[in-house]
């Protein structure tokens, strides 16, 4: 018995080395022709996305085949994605082209990790870099020096339920232009223990408050992401907002997470809700009742903090990986894929020209609250980006947490996340 | 011979212990030396800095709500499993046939389940709108909770999802010991007229003390290591109301790329959980009676 268990697993062995050793063999042979580029990308919100990137993809190795084949990698949403991209620059093996969350630039560039742009889409179509929306080109720009293409992106928005709002003797058509008129509409949807009002969405609660402050107004970290701006009148105001909708009033749950909401929603559970533009293809797939999308309401002026991912390329890989990464991330982002993907994924469109794609036009001429996330970008800005920006978040979202439950007053919740903030982003 | 016999003896061990020590050994001693230093975003180089990280840990007030959730949760989940399991184990351990085997199934499978597939299933059982825990609530006439979503119960519902999850097994081990105690024990015992309880208290559970010993062992090193549940269900929140010492270790080490600060918190971690355990041999362990 026991000579035929030592035979089994010699023979397992040597066969192994023989295989690999194959594999070093044909490696060996086609590695001047063949480049392997590897793609971490996440997908942040629900849908089958991971396909459409997949397919996306062998288009594109399949144009380059012989030259350049791009394997993407699914490596979850934004959080997990970016410590598989940090842990493996770390370890001095770094995937050749990435997605990672817009904040997270400053940190990739104090690891000193991504590649900056500038020469590649100097040599492009004159007028490609132009033709992003602006508010999407400011997360991937720091110091004059472009280090992503957006790609994946996003403005969070206002979902409202119209049978809701005909059940509460509101013109459903007549979404809520106005926090007063908010705060009004939600007052009257609440139905004690079946129905919210209005749900601001927790999980990335950090985003959504950061467009109220513009709204307001204001901003929370300055464009160099040096100096936060925690404490100042507006982002106290729009917390103040906060607490009255979900603690004071009771209209709004007061914390919930980023994946419940949706279904939450779909469920007949909150007659508003706010999140991303890129959950509007899951409702419409689920939702059993007709509803809207428009703008975030205002304040001072409409305002939005834009989200998502850009693509961006490693530092530390030869140069002629660089080159077949660059082609790939051009190739992705040409007036035909970037219309394409968005049709298929429910991403806003980051190319002004995408609109005019035939196969977008016929889209939103059928789907136009497709464009309100793009119309939105008008009154929208970057996002705040800094250093340690895991940590700010976090910080950031316990404020949030706190105030939202009564634990803490706004304006005192705010000068503690100015304190601890300004320490982990200076 | 006796030489012989200690070498073969190292030599069996030799395979076990390599692969302990590049997986356990070396990384625990490394990330004890590593906590000495400053390592993170802003100071990519590591810089040797005494115990400055201990003291940042202990200034924190977020340290010391980590730390007193993961207590409320051992010393909820610890006594309220234990007893459980025990309480099911002497049910089923009654002589009825067919429904034995038909309890012992049900009541183990939880803890076959993957603990991330089963703290997705409780995210909706939680769900305060469409879950069947308010469901039920309802129907027994109690207040709808938002569970997760609520700072007060956040932290209660991962407790009940844990102890759902892990009595289970608790309660195999038990079932064993109770079915390794011999019957004419309880024999003599009723001959003498002790019934019910004076049989529990005299028989039972001196004799089943090595498994409760065991159990509670266990039962200390899983709730300090609370992780899947708290990663799945509420990611620490809200308000950090459900933040365990190793999500905590996580978020320092993985999210905030704070590998100095990770390393001291995870000696800390491993110093604890050992004081924890030297604590209960000491207390415990030497009133347990192994019957040889």
């Amino acid at each position: 018995m026991r000579k035929i268990i030592l035979l089994v697993t010699v023979f397992f062995f040597i066969t192994g080395l023989l295989s690999t050793s194959e594999i070093w063999a044909q490696k060996e042979k086609s590695k001047p022709k063949l480049l392997r580029l590897t793609f971490y990308y996440p997908v942040g919100v629900a849908g089958p996305l991971a396909r459409v990137i997949g397919e996306m993809t062998d288009k594109f190795n399949k144009e380059n085949e012989g030259k350049v084949e791009v394997v993407p990698v699914y490596s979850g949403d934004y959080d997990p994605t970016m410590q598989k991209v940090q842990t493996a620059i770390m370890a001095g093996n770094p995937p050749d082209i990435f997605m990672v969350e817009i904040s997270e630039l400053p940190t990739l560039l104090a690891m000193g990790a991504v590649l900056s742009l500038d020469d590649y889409i100097k040599k492009t179509e004159k007028g490609y870099w132009e033709d992003f929306f602006a508010p999407f080109r400011e997360n991937a720009v720091i110091g004059g020096k472009i280090y992503g293409v957006p790609f994946q992106r996003s403005t969070p928005v206002l979902y409202w339920n119209k049978e809701a709002f005909k059940a509460a003797g509101l013109d459903p058509e007549k979404p809520p232009k106005t926090w007063d008129e908010l705060k009004d509409y939600a007052t009257k949807l609440t139905v004690k223990d079946k129905q919210w009002g209005v749900t601001i969405s927790g999980g990335w609660n950090d985003w959504l408050f950061e467009g109220f402050v513009r709204q307001n107004g204001g901003f929370l970290i300055s464009p160099d992401g040096l100096k936060a701006n925690f404490d100042s009148k507006e982002a106290i105001e729009a917390l103040d907002f906060w607490v009255e909708l979900k603690h004071r009033l009771k209209v709004g749950p007061p914390h919930s997470t980023w994946g419940s909401t949706p279904p939450d929603f779909v469920g007949g559970r909150t007659a508003m809700l706010y999140h991303s533009t890129g959950i509007l293809t899951f409702l419409k797939r689920s939702a059993k009742f007709d509803f809207g999308v428009t703008f975030m309401p205002q304040k001072k002026t409409f305002g939005a903090a834009v989200g998502g991912a850009n693509l961006m390329i490693a530092k530390k890989i030869p140069k002629e990986r660089q080159e077949a990464a660059w082609k790939y991330i051009e190739w992705m982002t040409n007036v035909k894929n970037t219309a394409e993907w968005s049709v298929a994924s429910g991403y806003v469109a980051v190319r002004n020209s995408a609109y005019d794609d035939p196969v977008m036009k016929e889209h939103v001429s059928k789907n136009p609250e497709y464009l309100v996330a793009r119309d939105q970008l008008k009154f929208a800005n970057g996002k705040m980006m800094a250093k340690n920006f895991q940590k700010v978040r976090e910080i950031l979202k316990r404020q949030l947490d706190d105030s939202a439950a009564g634990k803490i007053a706004p304006a005192e919740a705010m000068k503690i996340a100015q304190k601890e903030i300004q320490a982990v982003i200076k | 011979m006796k030489r012989i016999y200690r070498l073969t003896t190292y030599g069996y061990l030799l395979p076990g212990l390599f692969f302990m020590g590049i997986f356990t050994f070396i990384p625990v001693f490394m990330s004890a030396y590593l906590s000495l230093f400053k390592w993170n975003i802003n100071n990519p180089e590591p810089s040797f800095t005494w115990f400055s990280n201990y003291i940042e840990v202990f200034k924190a007030p977020l340290f010391w709500l980590v730390l007193r959730n993961n207590l409320v949760y051992a010393f909820t989940t610890i006594p309220l499993s234990m007893s459980l399991a025990l309480f099911l184990a002497i049910l089923i351990n009654q002589k009825m046939g067919w429904v034995r085997s038909l309890y012992r199934g049900s009541l183990f499978y939880p803890t076959m389940i993957p603990m991330v597939a089963a703290a997705m299933l409780w995210v909706w059982i939680f769900n305060p709108g469409l879950g069947i825990f308010n469901y039920y609530l309802g129907f027994l006439g109690f207040p709808k909770l938002e569970w997760l979503y609520d700072m007060r119960y956040a932290l209660i519902a991962i407790i009940i999802m844990s102890i759902w999850k892990n009595f289970g097994y608790y309660m195999l081990i038990f079932l064993a010991g109770l079915q390794g105690i011999p019957n004419h024990y309880y024999e003599a015992a009723a001959i003498e007229g002790a019934t019910g309880w004076k049989q529990f208290r005299y028989i039972t559970f001196p004799m089943l003390a090595p498994a409760t010993l065991f159990v509670f062992i266990v039962a200390i090193i899983s709730s300090f290591q609370v992780f899947d549940q708290v990663f799945v269900m509420t990611q620490g929140g809200p308000g950090d109301r459900t933040n365990v010492l190793v999500f905590y270790i996580y978020q320092h080490a993985f999210r905030f790329w704070d590998l100095g600060m990770g390393s001291t918190l995870t000696t800390l971690f491993i110093l604890g959980l050992l004081v924890a355990i030297w604590l209960v041999f000491r207390v415990i362990g030497r009133r347990v009676y192994y019957e040889v």
